[in-house]
């Protein structure tokens, strides 16, 4: 009788611990969609930038998101760096996969999507610098870097600060009016400006095909015009271009400054080596993939020797690693405060608006980075990095040079 | 003046590179009636036969540059034998499709068989400068220019003075009275589609050497239609003719337009140029004037 009482008090008790104890061991699984560009115009670095995004997923499922109970999947989607294919394939992948977070790869996506977001309640997070017509409050598309102006208005007062130059930067700025993303770069660097006389002068902005035929002319009048620097966010194609015309002008010692899409080493392999590009500069907010050591290379090199990581040592693996560790670590504080379980994409952007993200939490990687409701970047308190190529090789000029503030244009 | 005089040079000179572009949809259309839709991804195609050749293989220029025209006028073929060989007689309509359709298959081509990478398109032409007084030429477009006036004038003596290209100009007529008088329609057709891919080979060679090489420069194709539409879509020697005058209004409005208005109105102004002739004279200056009698 005894017996029988205690196996009756013993089985449900025993149930009961099993039931509690379930949940605790049990992983919540959440996904992100990783819109990628196989097949468009930065299929050559997609390897790259997939691969760090894969690679930071495995590395935080097996040493973050154990403890919280969270593994996240991943999904690779081909949208061309094409708003029309990103925009078609949407609600597919939100029936499919229902992310709690998107990774995008450029302005096509956040063009597509950034209506429907809301709506949809799924952050998406970008690796890219940010641009003035997104520059909006109450953000669902988030960057990890302020605009492509402000990364080239620090440029500009890190390179005043490095030359002695004591008026205002005499600057070029060599663009196109292929995207509205290139003229609105072109924009940010205008109001920079307009608002510094004291710091920088825009001598001419000149707006040229995507693959220009020809720029010694052009090229011929700013230097007439006294500038001092050439900023070129576009693309290689202009790059080598504008350093084709300096050099058959004779005048190698006016530096072209680029950005990451369209840095040093790309472009240096579009003109055939590194010499070419001797003196010119690359800058943008986050870490720069040079062969010194770093924490961020270190990082990249502990994914390759413990999780296989496919991913190469570039810039667009740290374009890849900055945007899934910014949406890693909201996913984390997202858990943290609503607990594993109850992750959306909701709690996910609201807890990236209310958890500032140190740098030591990206690796090094990025800066530290506080978001507000205000904008779809931090609008304060970041820095950027400058690599040059110095006696034919990449190397970091600058390191945290603070973003200056611009107004909205 | 002498900034109005550099505009002006360089203007013309970037145009009579359109003109050379231009002459493959002419050189195409004449044999066919077909605007080829691809002829900017021919230029890239040949574009990357030269890098291929020049800096994968490391071949001398003076092999690698005929090898390259060989391959093109090669590739050319292929397309005329797989495509149109059996369009022969049908309606221009369908031609035009297919060269649309020819346009995608060309780009996922060079995708499989050379990357998405960008590539450094080797230096062909001294990077240094002709420079006369305050005038300063770019070495690769003066030479492109002298070869483009050899070409069109060698092409236009070629399409009115030999059996071979009156065949041609027949062919273009009406493929089926050409038939009737024993030309061959296809021959004809396969000869325009090789001239016309190694004429892109050249027009990348002179538009791309020293610069970089991607799907960007497949552009050129769409900038050198205004020249043809002046032209009109039968005359090589009028192509060079339209090839300046595009040219040097474009540069001559780049100069002084563009820095007024902050933008790029000299890419766009051929188009405008282009819009107008089409609501003038549909022909162009010296295209064909064709009476249908009903």
């Amino acid at each position: 009788m005894k017996n029988r009482l205690l196996k009756w008090i013993a089985g449900p008790a025993a149930a009961a611990v099993i039931v509690t104890a379930t949940p605790a061991s049990a992983q919540t699984t959440y996904n992100i969609a990783s819109l990628a560009d196989f097949t468009g115009p930065y299929a050559d670095i997609m390897k790259d930038l997939v691969g760090a995004r894969r690679a930071a997923i495995d590395w935080w499922n097996d040493e973050v998101g154990k403890g919280l109970g969270i593994r996240i999947g991943i999904k690779d989607y081909d949208c061309r760096y094409d708003a029309a294919q990103t925009a078609s394939l949407w609600p597919g992948i939100k029936a499919e996969l229902n992310p709690v977070v998107i990774l995008g790869v450029g302005g096509p996506d956040v063009a597509a999507l950034q209506g429907r977001l809301p709506a949809d309640k799924v952050p998406m997070f970008m690796s890219t610098g940010s641009y003035g017509y997104v520059w909006k409050p109450d953000p669902w598309v988030f960057n990890p870097r302020p605009t492509y102006g402000h990364e080239a208005s620090a440029f500009y007062e890190w390179f005043r600060g490095a030359r002695g130059i004591k008026g205002p930067l005499k600057v070029a700025i060599i663009s196109s009016e292929a995207s509205p993303a290139y003229v609105d770069i072109a924009k940010g660097s205008e109001k920079f400006a307009k608002d510094n006389p004291d710091k920088a002068e825009i001598v001419e902005t000149i707006y040229t095909e995507v693959q220009p035929t020809d720029l010694t002319t052009q090229v011929g009048r700013l230097i007439r015009k006294g500038v001092q620097v050439i900023n070129i966010q576009t693309n290689t194609a202009a790059v080598v271009a504008t350093r084709r015309a300096l050099q058959a002008l004779g005048k190698t010692d006016i530096p072209i400054m680029m950005s990451s899409h369209n840095g040093l080493i790309a472009s240096g392999k579009a003109i055939g080596g590194m010499k070419d590009l001797e003196g010119d500069y690359e800058v943008y907010g986050m870490a720069v993939p040079t062969d010194q050591k770093s924490r961020a290379h270190d990082f990249q090199q502990m994914l390759v020797a413990k999780y296989k990581s496919q991913a190469n040592w570039t810039l667009a693996s740290i374009q890849g690693f900055n945007q899934a560790l910014v949406a890693l670590r909201a996913i984390e504080a997202a858990a943290r405060k609503v607990g594993a379980d109850k992750v959306t994409g909701e709690a996910v952007r609201n807890a990236l608006l209310a958890t500032p993200l140190t740098s030591e939490q990206t690796f090094g990687i990025l800066p530290n980075l506080t978001y507000t409701n205000e904008a779809p970047f931090p609008v304060s308190g970041l820095t950027v990095n400058v690599a040059t190529i110095k006696d034919g090789k990449y190397v970091i000029a600058g390191e945290n040079a603070p973003v200056p503030v611009i107004n909205k244009w | 003046m002498i900034d109005f005089l550099n505009y002006l040079i360089n203007g013309s000179l970037v145009g009579l590179l359109y003109a050379l572009i231009a002459m493959g949809f002419i050189v195409i259309y004449r044999a066919s009636k077909v605007f080829n839709f691809a002829q900017g991804e021919l230029v890239v195609f040949g574009g990357f036969i030269v890098w291929w050749m020049v800096i994968e293989t490391g071949l001398p220029l003076v092999v690698a540059l005929p090898l390259a025209m060989l391959l093109s006028a090669l590739f050319g073929l292929i397309i005329e034998r797989i495509f149109f060989s059996r369009l022969v007689g049908e309606s221009a309509f369908a031609m035009v499709m297919v060269t649309i359709g020819l346009l995608i298959l060309i780009r996922g081509l060079i995708l499989v068989m050379f990357g998405p990478q960008v590539r450094p398109f080797p230096v062909i032409f001294s990077l240094k400068p002709v420079i006369i007084g305050d005038v300063l030429i770019p070495r690769s477009l003066l030479v492109g220019a002298v070869i483009t006036v050899v070409v069109g004038l060698g092409l236009s003596w070629f399409f009115n003075n030999t059996r071979a290209g009156l065949k041609m100009t027949a062919v273009a007529e009406d493929h089926q009275v050409a038939l009737s008088m024993g030309i061959s329609v296809k021959r004809s057709i396969a000869f325009a589609w090789a001239l016309g891919a190694v004429l892109s080979t050249l027009g990348a060679i002179i538009y791309l050497s020293g610069k970089s090489l991607n799907f960007l420069a497949s552009d050129i194709g769409l900038a050198a239609l205004p020249v043809a539409l002046l032209a009109g879509f039968e005359s090589i020697a009028g192509v060079l003719l339209a090839g300046l005058i595009v040219g040097a209004i474009q540069g001559l409005v780049t100069a002084y337009v563009d820095p007024v208005v902050g933008g790029a109105v000299g890419s766009v102004f051929p188009f405008v140029i282009m819009l107008v002739i089409l609501f003038i004279r549909p022909t162009g200056m010296f295209g064909w004037r064709t009476i249908e009698r009903v």
